[in-house]
Order: structure tokens, then C-alpha cells, then sequence
């Protein structure tokens, strides 16, 4: 017996709920069963079958127990850092989770992992960019395990039309680590009598890019850049720019006209101009090309006019068809939620006019919100949408238009003045441009925050340090993207050293108290 | 039922020596059926939902063997069940979720391990604790020892635990006690085989009905005076009965190893990850070969003074390996020793954590403490090593990761209905203020995670309106209160409604109509709709057809009951205004009504599967997001939370935040649009309708207008 080995095999399987983890494991144990292998696993599911992050652990005696006599190893129910021989995560982060917890050790993990990503809610609702560089795990995997399958599972999955666990149980088969043969794993997908053919194609591919049979293709390239630069933007602009340059130049062409692309081209090229005398050039012209890109979103800002253009292009109906997955004969509907109120009605009104509605409207307490449900694929429902998407040579006179030129002049202006002595500063300030965007209340309230640190932190050239100035924008920025309240941006301009506002005045609904009661009741 | 278990009911009826291969829980079910169990009945939760599901789905079978199976309504009525096994010698088993559903039992309980029992009466509790838990961390342990019940802790091996449960009717008939089963999370979900037994038919049941009740017997009532002897009759009858028993049937196992001055007592759910310890240690081998000797204490209580102190007497030292807190085994342990005169060193929560589950690592950190305290010639350089390593790969996973990982919680899946309802919640309180928010548990308190983090409190399943009685009169606002139907037949109807309504209480409470205990796995409720009902409303909520909860509530008096759809958020907001602003006071009830979307999703699947492959016009409907007009500011993400609703590169070089997708797990329930409409976000949403087997008049309408549109439209 002295040749027994000292240790079973241990497998931890991290998944998220829903994803036939269970399915997996089961596949697992009946293969390792099949061999006559003393095998036991367990999970972690409770309440986590609703998305949440849950386990599996499994442990295999490779010996057939015909072999052990009456003697039974005893296998763990819980897994142990360091003492995982094969860590198998159906998702990018749930391998970080599992190095963060010790699982994943270079004298002996083999991870396995999917590198496609289902965002964590804290990602999602971040209101800028809150997702988890995927580099720092890739990176962590490649000094944390002894070897490393990482590769988007979930798109063989789709290729081969079944779950990621099918293509997981391929790759842990074809990771090598397995005391069990191909051919018995395949076997226990045979027997499960459901979807085996497409579960069989799912664990061949996980096999393939395993063992390096087959290798990823690189992820599509997803950036759609304009294709011809203009000669204008070349002859005037710094190479690293063009492309934002032009881009921006063939949107707000698109979005007005070209005299507006001109108007475009100029504002750059006024920022340009003082980024190259101040030596910007070191820093690849950051300042001129952050101006470029959130200048070209701002100034193609989605009014009514743009969204009812936007919705009715060819292109649009193309995309809604392939994302909703619809074969070619199958005819689509497409129904769009708006919900215009009198902010949008007055922002294309002529400015006085817009004006006076306003006025008008919020004197009588009007919202004049109505839910509407168009249908963009109808003639009446295509006709409307097209009719205002022709008011747009007006738009040049609308109430919005002029308010957003103005605020637009004031934001580059302060980048321009800036720029003269601090270039760093300056692209402090060109990035509060990421701040403008979104409808309605959000519109409303990125706006707000946006001129709030342009009177303070700006607009006042105090006696601060330049250094502790660029700080201090850049924190208070981040600031009002943390928190869609506002109070994390009050708080980061009180450590600026500026009075904060006072938090805005909630409703309070004060009751009658019921009469006191008379002792109606009996006792 | 979120899960049909068609083989595993095929298991439950394997004969003589044959191989059963399942989860544990499953295991239990079928030692039910080999101990000659004449009913089962308990309320679902996690762990051991499966015990009863399975069951209920096995009726059929049941019947043939005349074992009656009650889905009960609350632990309170499955416990009292047992009351059966007072006058009757019928064994019977009744399983829960623990510690929450014990305490919810404990009056019976207590009522019936007073009067004490003739059949066996087994219960079978989860033992939530731990990793994967989802209530308060307490012991069971706790009503074992105040009601003087027997608890059965098995060590998890699956033909150990069959066993256990045999030998836990029997240990129950020998001392007229009922016995309690505590099994972990892990232990219930743990698969592997066992040879069974044939099952066998009790001899008093459906099939063999007694003719007669039992003979009144003054001393099987929990009244005065007869309670005042049933208490002695546990001190001197039936706790020393249980402890010959377990002594005779050798039911603690021990095992010798070299190291005989040094001692592990444990309890058997530890034993495996004990085993790891010590293995990890370089104390064991793989196979439980152990140089420390261990006390294996499968009957954690009562334990046997003369077993204990026979194992410590002649040790230098010993270390109780006891789970949860506090240490009731040690405490005992030390009385014992103390009584018997034995001066061994006795250690337990002294070296190993007061809370918290003991896990392989937890018990090698405190068996090297013991170890390298009272053994310094034994050679544990490995264990050592082991966890100097662990410590070096966490430290060293962290710099190379730099940040911490996101928590993963679950959340209400693609469509539920409740979704909807704490969006609506999250814009009424915009116009009415924040409202204190009593929370409740169910799927509904997966609103207390992002990104929702509604919830002021939780005090137990349908306790939610109870919890806000005095709340409600100390603030100027109008409390909230959430309720599921589960909790609300649970006992929230009693708990909660029935004291709002005799004290007059001026509160708002929210009824999620979903139809099922969806949380514990969509199971039947009282207000579950009928089949029929279910069958006719197809893809649509079937809810609206069972009316028994609104019938409840205007029977007790409610005179303001609102019943809205749930995916009509503006409805919803419309109807909570309401609620907070008008001039009537008393409770104020909203029936929030929306078909658990699982089951809705379970029953239309076959139903499209079957209309597409006949060739039927079906028009299938999927949400969406423009990312052209998508600003990435996820305004909708905070107010929805919808899986499906995730996020992409926008594939816009200028943009620089990631923009919002409505992935294929959509199920078109349309909440993303409507609070899209109701908060006023932006006109990104659109519904997409796909008209899959298109019929004359769809093909040639679509090609008018496409020759129209694609004419007038830019590209």
C-alpha cells in the first residue's frame, strides 16, 4: 500500500448561479465514478442560484478502490489555500476572487478560466468606468498558477451552440490534471441524454484550446475609426490628434453641417496652437486631443432633432436586427421608449420663444411628460421621427444650441488660459468635458456639476500650487462620477478648502396623527 | 417546483443492497424511508429543500407505502406534527432550515419534548452556518440542550449518515426523546453512494389505519401537573436511557493513534476536515490514520460522562473541536473532568475561533497551536510550512491583483417582478422623501445588495410590518413595509398584519404576489394559482387568478387595498404616492402582483419550443439599447440592477465610457423601458419585436414598409 499516493485530487469549480455549475460537477463525479474512483463533492449554492457567486469542490482518490481493499480515504468538504490542484473559474474575476482567497498556488494550481466578463453590479452602475482591469488578473494568473488555460469560454460556448459548462468540463479534461481519459468524460456527456450533441462540440472546443490545438482569435478590432483624414486636419493638426480630429470633424458635419464641422476644426486648432508652443508635444499632445474628443461630444449634443435621426438610419435598423439575433426573412418591430418633456420641447424651440415656454410651463407646474411608444418600423411612426429629424437646419436658432455654444466658448477658455501656463491643468480641465452627457436629470445634474467646479476650482485662479490645483480638479471630477447624488463632489470641494452647499432640501411628508384613540375596544 | 427530480425519486425506491448515488440530504430522505417513517413534514429552505420537494413529488409512491407527506405552511405546524409520535408508535420526521426555522418551532418543540414521544420523532435541520449561509449565525445546539432533545451531528460520509439516521430513531424510541439531526450546508449537498436497504412500510399509516384514538393518559399532556414530572422524567429516565443507548450501540466513534498523551475530541460533521488538518500536519494519513486519538462524537448531546473521562483520563492534554459559539460541548467537557477528577488540560476555543466555520484551515491553525503547546516532540514542520505558505500566496495574490474583487451577491433574476417594485420605491421616494424601509426576508431582500440598498431592518421571515410598529409613530413620514406571499402565509399575516390592524396602525405595507416561495425554489403556496389558471395565462402572470390573499386582508378589515402590476412602474410610483400622501390612516395594503418569472419562463419554454416547430407565427420580444445615444452614465443599471442589462465598449473612439447592452438573457419583461419612461433617463430603450415564422400579410407588410423607410432614410 506504500504506493498509494498520499493525497486525492482537488478540484474547486468557482461559477456564478445559473450556469450549470451543478450540471458540471455531477459530469465530474460520474466520470471519476465510472473509473472506480473514490470520489466526493459538494457546493456552496444557497441563495447564490439567483446570479451570485457560488462553488463547487470536489475531491478524487485516483485509485480504483478494487485496489484499496476495505480502506477508504476521507475527503475534505471544504477546500484549503494552497491544496487546490485544479482551480476552474467560468469567469474572469471569480479566478481573481479565487487568488485573492489563496486557492490558486504556483507549486501546484492548474487554473482553468474563462476570460469573459459578467460585470458585478458595483461595475455596472459606476457612472463612468468602473469595471475591474482585466489585465491585473491575467497578470496575477500568469505568476499565482503553475500552469494557466485562460480564454473566452463563453464565446465557444455560443459557437458550438451549448452552456460554458460543457466547454469548461473540455477544458479541465484537456488541462491535463484529470485522472480521467477524454474518452470517459465524453462518455458521461453521452449518458446525460440532453443536448449532447452541442455539449460534445462545447467540450471538444474547451479540449482544443486547452491542449493548444487551437488558439483564440484576437478579439475584433471594435473601434471604428473615420477611414480618410482631411487635408485640413492633416496640414494643421498634430499626427496624434488626426484621428480624433477627424473624427469629430465627420460628426459634427453629420450632426449640423459643415460650416459647424469648420467651427469644430477652429476650436481645436485654437487649443492646438498653444499646446504645441508650450512644448505638448512630450506629452503626445494629451490636452489637444482630449479637447478634440469631448469637444466633438458636446457640440453633437443629442437633442430631439439627433435622436429622431439617429433612430430611423439604415445602419440602425441593420444593427437592431442582428443584436435582437433575427434570421433574414424574419420581419422586426421596433418600438422606441421616449418620453419628451417641456425640456425637450423648449430646448428646440427658437431661443425666445423656448425661453418663454419655460417660463410658462414651470409657473403652471407642467411636466408635460407623456410616455410615448413609437413605432419606428410604421409608416405614421417612420414619418414622424423623419419629420423632425428635417427640422434640423432650425436647430442653429434653438434655445439649447446657443446655451450649449456659450458654455462650450466659457469651458475653452478656461482650457486656453490655462494652457498658457500649466498644460497639466488644462487637461484637467478638458477632461470635466466627460461630465456633460445624458438626458434629462442626468443631463441636468452633469451640468450642474460641471459649471459648480468651473466657479470654483477654475473660473477663481486662486493662490494654490498648480499641482494641488490639477489635484484638486481631477478629484473633484472623479467625485461627481463616484456618486450620482452629488454629495461625494460637495465633499472632495470641502477638502478643496471650498464652502460646500448645502445638501439639497428633501420632501417631507408630515401626517395628520390619527385622533387618539378612544378605548372603543374591548379589554 | 424550480426542480423536478425524477431520477431521484427512482433512488428513493432502490431495495436490498443496492447503489444509491445522491446528495446527502437525499440520503436522509431515503434512511427515512429504510427506518419505516410514517409521515414527513417540514417547511423549505436551504439546505434541505430537496428533502421535502422530493418527497412531495414522490406521493405517488409514498402512497404505496402509506407514508403521509405535509408540505407544512411554517416550522411551527411542521413541528407540532410530530405530536403524532407522543400517544402513537409511529415514527415520523419533519425537516428545516436552522437556526431560523427552530426558533420558529421551539414552542412546540419544547412542548413535545416535554411530553416526550413513543414512535420515533426525528428532526432534520440545516445548519446554516457558515460560508453560503444566509441567516443569522446561531447554534442549534442551543434547543437541544434547554428542551433536553437528543442532537445527531453525523460525521459526512453518506453511508454514516444513513446509518445515523436508523440509529436516530432508535436512540429516540429508547429514551422517549425526539432527536435532532443538524446537518452543514456542505454535508447536505455532499454526492456519493451507499448500499441501501429496502425500504420499509410503517405499521401504522394510511394503509393500515388505527381504529381507535389512544386512551386519555393525563401524563402525555404538556399541562400542570404533569409537566412538573415530565421534567424530572428527562434528568433521571430519559437522558440516562439515551446515553446507555449510545453506549451500546456504539454510536461515538474512537480512534487510538501513537501519540497517546494527547487527545481530539470532535464533533462528526468536523471529522473530514479534521482529517485534512492533520494531514497537513503530517499527522494522518488520507485514509483517517491518525497519530492523535480522537473521540468522534456523532451525538454531540447528550454526551456520556464515563465515555469522556475514560478518553481524557490518561492524556496529557485535550482539544475540543466544536463549531459556533459558545462552546457548549467544552463547557460540559470541563464540568465533567472537573466532577471525575480528571486534571487533563482541556482546550478548545482558547486555540481555535470563538465564530465562524471551521474549515480544513481554521483547524489546522488551532490543532498546530495545540500540537506545538503539549506535544514539543512531535515533529509538525510541515504544518508549519503549509502555513507560512498560505499566509505568503495570499499576500502575494493581493499586490499582484492591486484591488480587491467586486462581491458577487445574488440578485432577482432577468424579469422578476419584484425588480420593478424597489425601482418604483427608488422613485417615489425622490417626491416623498425617504421612508423608513422594513425589510423582510425572501427574494425581496435581495434589495438590500446594489443596487438598490433598500432595507432598514430584517427581524425574521413575514415579521417585516411587525418590525415597524414602533417606528411608524415616531417619525413624521409613513414607514414601508415589505412583504412576499410566502411570508405572508409564514406567519406575516399573523405576525405582522393582524397587530397593525387591532392597533391601528397608520403604515404601508407592500405584498409581493409572485405566487410561489420562489427563494426557497419556487414552491406551492395556499395562493398559488390553480394549474388551470396557470396553463391559460401561458407567458403572462397567472397570479391575479388566486384571490385568497386579498380576500384575507379585507375579511380582517383592510379597507385600503391596492392591487397594481408590477411592470407598470409609473403605476407603481403612482400607487406608493398614494399610499404616502393620503389623508386615511390605518394600514394601507399594495398588492404588488407579478408571476415568479422562473416559473412563467419553465411553463411558456415548451409551449414556443412546440409553436415554432409546428410552423406557428410566434413574435418574440427583446429589449435594447442604442449605443448611439447611450450616454454610459447608467442611470438605468442603478434603478433596474437587471443581469441582462450590462455594459460594452461603446465602439465609439470618442466616447470613453462603456455603454449599456441588454444581453440575450433578456426575457423581454420590458421593466428597462419602463423605468427608462418613468425616471425620464433617455431615449435609448427600444422593444424589438421578432416575428419568427412571419405569415403573408407580416412578410408583405414588411416589405412595403422596408421599400418606403429604406428610401427615405439616410444611411
Amino acid at each position: 500500500m506504500s504506493t498509494l499516493p498520499e493525497r486525492p485530487l482537488t478540484i474547486l469549480i468557482a461559477a456564478l448561479g445559473g450556469e450549470g455549475g451543478g450540471v458540471m460537477a455531477d459530469w465530474l463525479v460520474a466520470a471519476a465514478t465510472a473509473q472506480h474512483f473514490p470520489v466526493q463533492s459538494t457546493s456552496i449554492p444557497g441563495v447564490a442560484q439567483r446570479t451570485g457567486a457560488t462553488t463547487y469542490y470536489l475531491e478524487i482518490y485516483p485509485v480504483p478502490t478494487s485496489e484499496l481493499g476495505e480502506r477508504r480515504p476521507v475527503l475534505a468538504l471544504t477546500p484549503s489555500p494552497g491544496y487546490v490542484d485544479l482551480m476552474v473559474a467560468s469567469e474572469l474575476i471569480e479566478a481573481g476572487r479565487a487568488m485573492q482567497n489563496g486557492f490558486v498556488s504556483p507549486e501546484r494550481t492548474t487554473l482553468v478560466a474563462s476570460t469573459h466578463r459578467i460585470y458585478t453590479t458595483l461595475e455596472k452602475m459606476h457612472m463612468g468606468d468602473g469595471r475591474i482591469d482585466p489585465e491585473r488578473i491575467l497578470g496575477a494568473a500568469s505568476t499565482l498558477a503553475r500552469r494557466a488555460h485562460l480564454f473566452d469560454m463563453a464565446a465557444l460556448a455560443q459557437q458550438a451552440g451549448t452552456v460554458i459548462s460543457a466547454v469548461l468540463f473540455g477544458a479541465m479534461a484537456g488541462a491535463g490534471v484529470l485522472p480521467i481519459p477524454r474518452a470517459a468524460c465524453e462518455a458521461v456527456i453521452r449518458a446525460s441524454g440532453k443536448g449532447v450533441e452541442a455539449s460534445l462540440r462545447g467540450f471538444d472546443l474547451g479540449w482544443k484550446h486547452a491542449t493548444g490545438e487551437a488558439t483564440e482569435r484576437p478579439a475584433a478590432q471594435i473601434k471604428r475609426w473615420v477611414a480618410n483624414p482631411s487635408e485640413r486636419v492633416h496640414a494643421t493638426l498634430p499626427v496624434e490628434v488626426q484621428p480624433f480630429a477627424d473624427e469629430g470633424a465627420t460628426r459634427t458635419a453629420d450632426f449640423q453641417d459643415a460650416a459647424y464641422a469648420s467651427l469644430y476644426l477652429d476650436r481645436v486648432e485654437a487649443v492646438a496652437k498653444i499646446d504645441r508652443e508650450q512644448g505638448g508635444g512630450a506629452a503626445g499632445y494629451a490636452l489637444t486631443r482630449e479637447t478634440a474628443r469631448f469637444l466633438a461630444l458636446w457640440m453633437c449634443f443629442e437633442d430631439v432633432i439627433r435622436v429622431a435621426d439617429l433612430k430611423t438610419r439604415r445602419s440602425r435598423v441593420d444593427r437592431v436586427r442582428e443584436e435582437a439575433m433575427a434570421k433574414a426573412h424574419e420581419p422586426v418591430h421596433i418600438v422606441e421608449y421616449l418620453k419628451p418633456g417641456v425640456d425637450e420641447i423648449a430646448s428646440i424651440m427658437p431661443a425666445a420663444l423656448g425661453r418663454a415656454f419655460e417660463g410658462w410651463a414651470k409657473r403652471r407646474g407642467l411636466r408635460l411628460q407623456k410616455g410615448l411608444y413609437i413605432r419606428s418600423t410604421s409608416l405614421t411612426g417612420f414619418l414622424m421621427l423623419r419629420t423632425l429629424a428635417a427640422l434640423r437646419p432650425l436647430r442653429r436658432a434653438s434655445l439649447r444650441f446657443g446655451i450649449e455654444q456659450q458654455t462650450i466658448d466659457r469651458w475653452l477658455a478656461a482650457i486656453r488660459s490655462a494652457a498658457a501656463t500649466d498644460l497639466g491643468l488644462a487637461l484637467e480641465i478638458a477632461l470635466l468635458g466627460r461630465l456633460i452627457k445624458g438626458y434629462g436629470e442626468t443631463y441636468q445634474r452633469g451640468r450642474e456639476n460641471f459649471l459648480r467646479i468651473m466657479a470654483t476650482l477654475v473660473d477663481a485662479g486662486d493662490g494654490r500650487e498648480p499641482a494641488a490645483r490639477r489635484a484638486a480638479v481631477r478629484a473633484a471630477r472623479e467625485a461627481a462620477l463616484a456618486d450620482p447624488e452629488g454629495r461625494k463632489l460637495e465633499g472632495s470641494l470641502a477638502a478643496a478648502g471650498i464652502t460646500p452647499l448645502p445638501p439639497r432640501a428633501k420632501p417631507i411628508q408630515f401626517l395628520r396623527k390619527p385622533p387618539a384613540r378612544t378605548s372603543g375596544r374591548a379589554h | 417546483m424550480e426542480r423536478l427530480f425524477t431520477e431521484e425519486i427512482e433512488a428513493l425506491q432502490l431495495g436490498e443492497g443496492e447503489t444509491f448515488h445522491g446528495e446527502g440530504i437525499l440520503a436522509v430522505t431515503k434512511g427515512l424511508l429504510q427506518s419505516g417513517v410514517a409521515y414527513v413534514g417540514g417547511y423549505q429552505g436551504a439546505p434541505v429543500s430537496h428533502l421535502l420537494d422530493v418527497m412531495v413529488q414522490a406521493r405517488d409512491y409514498l402512497d404505496t407505502l402509506g407514508v403521509h407527506v405535509e408540505a407544512c405552511t411554517n416550522e411551527a405546524s411542521a413541528a407540532a406534527m410530530l405530536g403524532a409520535s407522543i400517544n402513537y408508535p409511529m415514527r415520523g420526521a419533519v425537516t428545516w432550515k436552522s437556526i431560523v426555522g427552530t426558533n420558529v418551532a421551539s414552542d412546540a418543540l419544547s412542548n413535545l419534548a416535554s411530553a416526550g414521544v413513543t414512535g420515533g420523532a426525528l428532526i432534520v435541520v440545516g445548519e446554516d452556518y457558515g460560508e453560503g449561509a444566509s441567516v443569522i449565525q446561531e447554534r442549534t445546539h442551543a434547543f437541544a440542550l434547554k428542551s433536553t432533545m437528543c442532537l445527531v451531528d453525523p460525521r459526512p460520509s453518506l453511508p454514516h449518515i444513513v446509518d445515523m439516521v436508523e440509529a436516530s430513531f432508535e436512540l429516540s424510541e429508547a429514551c422517549n426523546a425526539p432527536v435532532i439531526m443538524e446537518l452543514r450546508i456542505r454535508a447536505c449537498h455532499v454526492q456519493g453512494s451507499f448500499a441501501t436497504r429496502a425500504n420499509r412500510a410503517p405499521a401504522i399509516s394510511a394503509r393500515a389505519p388505527m381504529a381507535e384514538p389512544a386512551a386519555f393518559l393525563y401524563d402525555r399532556l404538556a399541562h400542570p401537573p404533569a409537566t412538573f414530572r415530565q421534567e424530572k422524567l428527562k434528568s433521571d429516565v430519559r437522558m440516562p436511557a439515551a446515553r446507555r443507548h449510545i453506549m451500546a450501540r456504539g454510536l461515538n466513534e474512537q480512534i487510538d493513534g501513537a501519540h497517546s498523551e494527547l487527545g481530539l475530541i470532535v464533533q462528526g460533521g468536523l471529522h473530514p476536515n479534521l482529517v485534512r488538518a492533520m494531514q497537513q500536519l503530517g499527522l494522518a494519513d488520507g485514509f483517517g490514520e491518525s497519530q492523535l486519538p480522537m473521540l468522534i462524537l456523532n451525538v454531540v448531546y447528550p454526551l456520556v460522562p464515563e465515555q469522556i473521562s475514560a478518553f481524557c483520563a490518561s492524556r496529557r492534554a485535550v482539544l475540543v473541536i466544536e463549531e459556533g459559539q459558545p462552546e457548549f460541548i467544552e463547557q460540559e467537557l470541563a464540568l465533567l473532568l472537573r466532577r471525575a477528577g480528571v486534571d487533563t488540560a482541556l482546550h478548545g476555543k482558547d486555540m481555535l475561533p470563538l465564530a465562524g466555520e471551521y474549515t480544513a484551515e481554521v483547524i489546522l491553525r488551532g490543532l498546530h497551536r495545540f500540537v506545538a503547546t503539549h506535544g514539543p516532540d512531535i515533529d509538525i514542520a510541515a504544518g508549519t510550512r503549509t502555513l507560512e505558505h498560505i499566509d505568503a500566496l495570499r499576500t502575494q495574490a493581493a499586490s499582484a491583483l492591486g484591488t480587491g474583487m467586486p462581491p458577487r451577491p445574488p440578485t432577482f433574476c432577468v424579469g422578476c417582478p419584484e425588480r420593478p417594485v424597489f425601482a418604483a420605491i427608488k422613485l417615489v421616494e425622490r417626491e416623498v422623501g425617504t421612508p423608513h424601509i422594513a425589510g423582510d426576508i425572501g427574494c425581496h431582500a435581495l434589495a438590500t445588495f446594489e443596487p438598490f440598498s433598500v432595507g432598514n431592518s430584517i427581524l425574521g421571515y413575514g415579521m417585516g410590518l411587525a418590525s415597524a410598529a414602533a417606528v411608524g409613530p415616531a417619525m413624521n413620514r409613513r414607514t414601508l413595509s415589505i412583504m412576499g406571499d410566502g411570508g405572508f402565509w409564514h406567519n406575516g399575516f399573523l405576525s405582522g398584519v393582524s397587530s397593525a390592524l387591532h392597533n391601528g396602525d397608520d403604515s404601508i405595507l407592500v405584498v409581493m404576489k409572485n405566487g410561489y416561495t420562489s427563494a426557497t425554489g419556487t414552491q406551492d403556496l395556499l395562493s398559488t394559482p390553480a394549474e388551470s389558471a396557470r396553463a391559460a395565462a401561458r407567458a403572462n402572470s397567472a397570479v391575479h387568478a388566486d384571490q385568497r390573499i386579498e380576500q384575507t386582508l379585507k375579511g380582517a378589515g383592510v379597507r385600503w387595498l391596492r392591487t397594481v402590476n408590477n411592470y407598470r412602474v409609473g403605476d407603481m410610483v403612482g400607487v406608493l404616492r398614494e399610499a404616502f400622501t393620503t389623508a386615511e390612516g390605518g394600514l394601507k395594503v399594495i398588492i404588488a402582483e407579478g408571476e415568479c418569472q422562473l416559473e412563467r419562463q419553465r411553463r411558456i419554454r415548451p409551449i414556443l419550443a412546440g409553436l415554432l416547430r409546428a410552423g406557428k407565427r410566434v413574435v418574440r420580444t427583446r429589449f435594447g439599447v442604442d449605443a448611439d445615444t447611450c450616454s454610459g452614465d447608467h442611470s438605468c443599471i442603478r434603478l433596474s440592477g437587471c443581469p441582462s442589462l450590462t455594459l460594452r465598449d461603446s465602439g465609439d473612439p470618442l466616447k470613453v465610457d462603456p455603454v449599456v447592452q441588454v444581453n440575450h438573457a433578456c426575457v423581454g419583461c420590458g421593466l428597462c423601458g419602463e423605468v427608462a419612461h418613468a425616471a425620464v433617463l433617455c431615449p435609448s430603450f427600444y422593444r424589438a419585436e421578432i416575428v419568427q415564422n412571419p405569415g403573408l400579410i407580416d412578410r408583405l407588410l414588411w416589405g412595403v414598409r422596408n421599400r418606403v423607410t429604406g428610401w427615405l432614410a439616410p444611411q
